[in-house]
């Protein structure tokens, strides 16, 4: 299987529901705060970097991903203590980055899938350390390892809730 | 120039988003005094409202889970899961009225700490008022420990609100909502708590790590700090009473950026990573609430019901030792005594009458001619009675064959001879007793 997209897979866009715009999100976000709870500190994922991969590699506007991305970080910055907009570059950056790499590549590949959220989600955990520690100055600990094991789960998660999200799709 | 958006429009919007982001961010920002960057202790309205619609959006799909969730756990827990409960519940009542009568000697303490320290001008405060709440989520990272409840401003609650559970402490309420809160647990990097360990009396930070782990920061090194050591609240931090578990000293670690202070880690009290229900403490007062001063006035009933019972208990024996004939009577000879049993039909074994009497023949030896006389007083070699310390040496003359011959089995041949079965002499304690006397002294021991 080719790992570029041809002409004709590069024009396609994939077109959702309404719906499942509003609510695929919500739920990744009610689920990243509801889950942790269960599963105490062994909660090692971001789905709603996760849904944003998806939306911006399937809808393939770096303004769309970038405005998904946008809002899905400040969402988790308001849950949290931090400043609000930490979590918010680091999406933006990641929704830009998979709606631009979404229109050169197959994103129906699996390996495609599982290597860019990794990558990805490594580098939204860097860019909120470089925001906190650097840009900003606080005084945030941080742990290599803990980033790695989020990096691992949103890629995993990611393969087998992309097939799932697909089936939501407009199909021509 | 409009080519120039339109050929670049995306780049563009991601800057303007990404600058717009870092402008909110720099406002959320201050610096302190010595120069380091902080965030505000509470949200500014911007920030504020921000949370507030998205805690808004997201708390009732959480709520709805965990209504789900409560329910059927409450399903099965109200209507399955009920074995043994009746048997869980007396032990549960019997633990309480223990507790009630522990608890009515604990809070006599604390009035009189209260008078002392309404004397020292000092006002301690006591828990007054709480409010039971759910937790129903969190923040979702691992970088922030917060938690949301399901009770907000219109339950009472407000900023720095202590959270604790019945195992010790959990946070502070870090922002208010009207049906929701968020909650500062006590291990983010952010918080902040004064302790204290409770046999070392050494006082301490408590804040979070990058782990999420408990550690006391800022305190001198010092070898007294022993792994298991109890922490409590110390009550200088205005938010939690003094008092209150926090958990046990789990680990003692050099600090890595200075090299005279240690870090303490703790094992936390409470269940921070699976918190179910927790409590807000919304009011807190220099005196006892009314349950308490309730569960006081209930322990003291039972407590001086118990020592009625007691009363009544020692005068109904006062009663019947009256009416029944007494063991000993001290106007009647030894022989005559009730407790002298002449039923018994045991046999006596008297020593053989010897063939040829010689001066080791009992009865034979000189001075130990018998004397009926003589049984009931005292020996003139034994010690004086109240002498304890001498008291075992004075039986010895009990044994002697003459007066073995002249007396009873079980009759004491001297008042200092007498037999342990006679519990009525009074002066009879350190050697009778099987006690020795504490510190040499005899007769103290009691």
């Amino acid at each position: 299987m080719p790992l570029l997209g041809d002409d004709r897979r590069n024009q396609e866009i994939r077109r959702f529901p309404i719906l499942a715009y509003a609510l695929v999100p919500l739920a990744a976000l009610v689920l990243q705060a509801w889950l942790p709870r269960v599963m105490g500190r062994f909660a090692w994922f971001d789905l709603p970097l996760v849904v944003t991969v998806y939306f911006a590699l399937d809808r393939r506007s770096p303004i769309q991903g970038t405005l998904m991305g946008a809002a899905m970080g400040l969402f988790e910055d308001a849950f949290s203590n931090h400043a609000i907009g930490i979590n918010g570059v680091a999406k933006t950056v990641a929704g830009f980055l998979a709606a631009s790499i979404g229109v050169r590549i197959d994103v129906e590949n699996h390996t495609i899938r599982l290597v860019l959220n990794f990558l990805l989600s490594l580098l939204s955990s860097g860019i909120v350390v470089f925001v906190s520690r650097f840009l900003l100055g606080l005084e945030l600990e941080w742990r290599w390892y803990t980033a790695l094991f989020a990096a691992i789960g949103n890629s995993l998660i990611a393969v087998v809730l992309f097939p799932l999200l697909d089936r939501l799709q407009i199909r021509d | 120039m409009e080519s120039f958006f339109v050929r670049y429009r995306n780049i563009v919007v991601l800057l303007a988003i990404l600058l717009a982001q870092i402008i909110g961010l720099a406002v959320q920002v201050r610096r302190t005094a010595d120069g380091r960057s902080t965030l505000d202790t509470h949200d500014g309205p911007g920030v504020r409202l921000i949370r507030l619609w998205a805690q808004a959006l997201v708390s009732p799909p959480e709520l709805l889970i965990h209504a789900s969730k409560m329910g059927s756990k409450g399903l099965w827990q109200n209507y399955v899961d009920l074995r043994n409960v009746r048997q869980q519940n007396q032990d549960l009542q019997k633990t309480i009225d223990r507790l009630r009568l522990e608890q009515a000697a604990l809070l006599e303490d604390a009035k009189q700490g209260q008078r002392l320290q309404a004397l020292a001008n000092f006002q301690q405060k006591y828990v007054y008022q709480t409010v039971a709440a759910q937790a129903i989520g969190s923040s979702g990272s691992e970088q922030s420990h917060v938690f949301y409840i399901d009770k907000g401003s219109a339950d009472g609650l407000s900023l720095d609100d202590a959270v604790i559970t019945p195992d010790g402490i959990v946070g502070k309420v870090r922002e208010v909502f009207p049906r929701t809160a968020q909650v500062l647990a006590v291990n983010d990097q952010t918080s902040g708590a004064g302790v204290i360990l409770e046999t070392t009396r050494i006082r301490g930070i408590l804040r979070g790590n990058a782990a999420g782990r408990l550690e006391i920061v800022d305190i001198l090194a010092d070898k007294r700090i022993q792994k298991g050591e109890v922490v409590l609240t110390g009550g200088g931090d205005q938010i939690f009473p003094r008092g209150l578990p926090v958990g046990v000293v789990e680990n003692v670690v050099q600090d890595p950026e200075r090299d005279s202070f240690i870090d303490v880690i703790i094992a936390p009290a409470a269940h921070l990573d699976r918190l179910d229900e927790v409590l807000v403490i919304t009011s807190t007062q220099a005196r006892f609430s009314p349950e308490q001063q309730q569960d006081l006035a209930t322990s003291e009933a039972l407590k001086g019901s118990e020592a009625a019972a007691i009363k009544e208990q020692k005068k109904a024996s006062e009663i019947m030792a009256e009416r029944l004939p007494g063991l000993i009577d001290p106007n009647l000879p030894p022989d005559q005594q009730p407790l002298h049993d002449s039923s018994n039909p045991t046999t006596v074994a008297h020593p053989p009458v010897a063939l040829h009497p010689d001066r080791f023949t009992p009865g034979n030896a000189p001075g130990a001619v018998p004397d009926a006389t003589s049984a009931g007083k005292p020996d003139s070699n034994a010690p004086a009675e109240g002498d304890a310390a001498t008291q075992p040496k004075a039986q010895k003359p009990a044994m002697k064959p003459g007066s073995a011959q002249s007396t009873p089995v079980g009759k004491p041949a001297s008042p200092a001879g007498k037999p342990a079965s006679r519990p009525a002499q009074p002066k009879q304690t350190g050697p009778q007793t099987g006690k020795p006397p504490q510190n040499g002294q005899p007769g103290e021991n009691n």
